[in-house]
């Protein structure tokens, strides 16, 4: 809360500011209307409004770092607000007839922070597709927040059967093969024990992002459980997909990663798997991968 | 008989098993008034060894850190640290066993000090071992939880130990999870849900092969000092293990809540209410004692209907399939080759 106060100073001061001075503008020329002339329902519809726009304009800020776009739909909820706001104390505050200003007071705000809504919401669009483009490994066509790990920036295993089911609906219309790639680190607990969780954790992330590094564009990369993450390879038969399983699983053996604490070189290895869909479902498709996940590990040699 | 622990006896140190949960909710963020709230441990005790938990206090501890991790994985990561372990004599005694068989055998009777919320018993036939697991203490809602991790447990010890993955099967009493994943990287791709039984089986060539760097005088040491350490306890188990073990070796007498309770040297009204607070009842006892010789005849020694209706005592075979089903939701012929 602290640091959202901090980052966002300028603009709730002046709104703040504002709202006050049209209150005060208000006072000095109107009079205080009875109980009786109180048009309550106007009141509730158009407080009510109010605060709801008021609502936005936190949500928006407290969700959003500072920068151009954030300035555009935050100044142009504050005049949405504003605008309402005026409207209101016009419930419960008697103006003199011959006022006109008090009408471009509750009007004009409205036209000019829709607009810059409108801006905004235009600019958020370009970003939003520039923010998409960096997601292009991780994301495809769907975006379901609940579903994120929490550890690595990817997509968790109930995404990853989602889009293992879109991606075999599209291979069927298209009649293009799709392949899924299984990374396995051999093993990894002897990291968690050996370094600590924090390390482990580290590692994770660490092979999260090179992985995507080796994938292409079209590929989606997701973490299944543990140190075990799966690759959806559109467009790609058994041979190809088992070169790119090669190529992650070189990449993660030449990784020269650092422990935090004193700098040592973890050596890491992994195992590989890779099949192509056949007439499965996701659940089966998952399943002929760990099962090949699981006969890679065995013939690993014996470690003491 | 000395009654063995229950869920209300403080005996477990905190810097034990618990504290490795702590460390786990700590490093994910979690603050530590929050994890312990309701235990009755505070954090400072914990970390100067003086704090000790009893099982219901530990269970407590297992739901709050659960809740607060909101992760599919936190009893996998706590049962991947938790054998052998760093408890005093009874881990040394688990490091330094010869074959998997011993490290089963000091699991197993050391238990008290290694899993003491969920009893880990052994089975052999001619063909496979098998590590069946049962509640200690009462553990309701957080059965699966403990399940989780005490498998996860034996296989990283094995794995660690032997050097090499052993080929575990699993069966679980629970339903199969939303997170089946989570199974299938820290257990293995043999999954059996909605099992008889809570049960990891491995063939048994595995269990007598060697293991590297273990000392055979080093672990008898151990596991000496570990009995002794028991002894002073006055039990080596808990309350419903003990009942377990006593209606199995008498099940073949008739067994009724009044000579249950005059053999454990208490009055019905007491032991009832003893059982009470463990979250069951004696009838609840007896069908689990029973539903367990039944499939242990009919899977491991090979038994007909009407050899296991004979041998608990039916009188009919007809009344012995009603019991069957109501103990396990299916009749003996759907039996066949459970775990086979």
């Amino acid at each position: 809360m602290k640091s959202f106060l901090r980052l966002h100073t300028l603009p709730l001061v002046g709104l703040a500011v504002a709202a006050n001075l049209g209150l005060q503008l208000y006072l000095a020329v109107g009079e205080l209307k009875g109980w009786g002339e109180i048009n309550w329902m106007d009141v509730a519809g158009e407080g009510g409004s109010a605060v709801l726009a008021l609502v936005w304009l936190i949500l928006l800020l407290r969700s959003r770092p500072a920068g151009r776009v954030t300035r555009l739909l935050a100044l142009g909820l504050s005049f949405i607000f504003f605008s309402w706001w005026m409207d209101t104390l016009d419930e419960f505050i008697q103006l003199p007839q011959l006022a006109v200003w008090d009408n471009w007071l509750e009007t004009a705000p409205m036209p000019i922070g829709l607009l810059l809504l409108t801006i905004g919401i235009y600019h958020l669009n370009l970003e939003q597709r520039a923010i998409s483009q960096q997601m292009s490994k991780r994301e495809k066509l769907f975006r379901e927040h609940r579903l994120f790990d929490k550890l690595t920036p990817l997509g968790a295993a109930e995404y990853l059967r989602q889009q293992i089911q879109h991606a075999l609906i599209e291979a069927r219309q298209t009649d293009q093969p799709l392949s899924l790639v299984a990374v396995d680190l051999d093993d990894f607990n002897a990291i968690n024990l050996r370094y600590g969780l924090d390390e482990g954790d580290a590692v994770l992330q660490a092979i999260a992002q090179l992985l995507m590094l080796n994938l292409r564009r079209q590929d989606l990369l997701c973490r299944l459980a543990g140190d075990r993450f799966v690759a959806v390879l559109p467009g790609t038969g058994e041979a190809q997909a088992r070169m790119i399983a090669e190529e992650l699983q070189h990449a993660v053996a030449s990784l020269a990663h650092r422990t935090a604490r004193h700098g040592e070189r973890v050596f890491l290895r992994a195992s590989t798997a890779a099949v192509m869909a056949l007439e499965d479902d996701p659940e089966q498709l998952l399943k002929r991968l760990n099962l090949g996940l699981a006969k890679a590990k065995q013939q690993l040699p014996r470690c003491a | 008989m000395t009654i063995g622990y229950e869920c209300d006896t403080r005996f477990i140190a905190a810097h034990h098993q618990p504290v490795l949960l702590i460390d786990l909710a700590m490093s994910r963020g979690i603050d530590s008034h929050q994890l312990l709230r309701g235990t009755g441990v505070f954090y400072e005790d914990v970390t100067v060894g003086r704090a000790h938990l009893s099982p219901a206090q530990f269970l407590a501890l297992i739901s709050n850190a659960s809740r607060l991790l909101d992760a599919d994985d936190s009893s996998f990561l706590f049962g991947q640290r938790l054998l052998p372990g760093h408890y005093g004599e009874a881990s040394h005694a688990l490091n330094h066993a010869c074959t998997l068989f011993q490290a089963l055998e000091r699991l197993q009777r050391l238990r008290a000090l290694l899993s003491p919320l969920l009893t880990p018993r052994v089975l052999l036939d001619d063909k496979r071992a098998y590590l069946y697991w049962a509640d200690s203490c009462g553990a309701a809602d957080q059965q699966r939880f403990l399940a989780e991790a005490s498998m996860t447990a034996v296989v990283a010890m094995c794995r660690q130990l032997s050097g090499e993955r052993l080929p575990w099967r699993f069966h679980f009493s629970h339903e199969k999870p939303r997170y089946v994943e989570q199974y299938w990287v820290h257990l293995s791709e043999d999954l059996t849900f909605d099992s008889q039984l809570t049960l990891m089986i491995v063939p048994r060539e595995y269990l007598h092969r060697p293991w590297p760097n273990a000392s055979t005088t080093a672990g008898q040491v151990a596991e000496q000092a570990s009995l002794a350490q028991l002894a002073s306890h006055t039990w080596h188990c808990s309350f419903l293990d003990q009942l377990y073990e006593y209606l199995r070796a008498n099940i073949r007498e008739p067994l009724n809540l009044e000579r249950v309770a005059q053999a454990f040297g208490m009055s019905p009204a007491s032991f009832k209410r003893k059982l009470q607070k463990h979250g069951t009842h004696f009838q609840e006892q007896l069908d689990l004692a029973r539903k367990h010789v039944a499939l242990y005849l009919y899977q491991i020694k090979g038994y007909g209907n009407e050899e296991v209706a004979a041998y608990l005592r039916f009188n009919d075979t007809t009344n012995f399939r009603r019991s069957f089903k109501r103990w396990t939701g299916i009749v003996p012929s759907g039996l066949r080759q459970l775990f086979g």
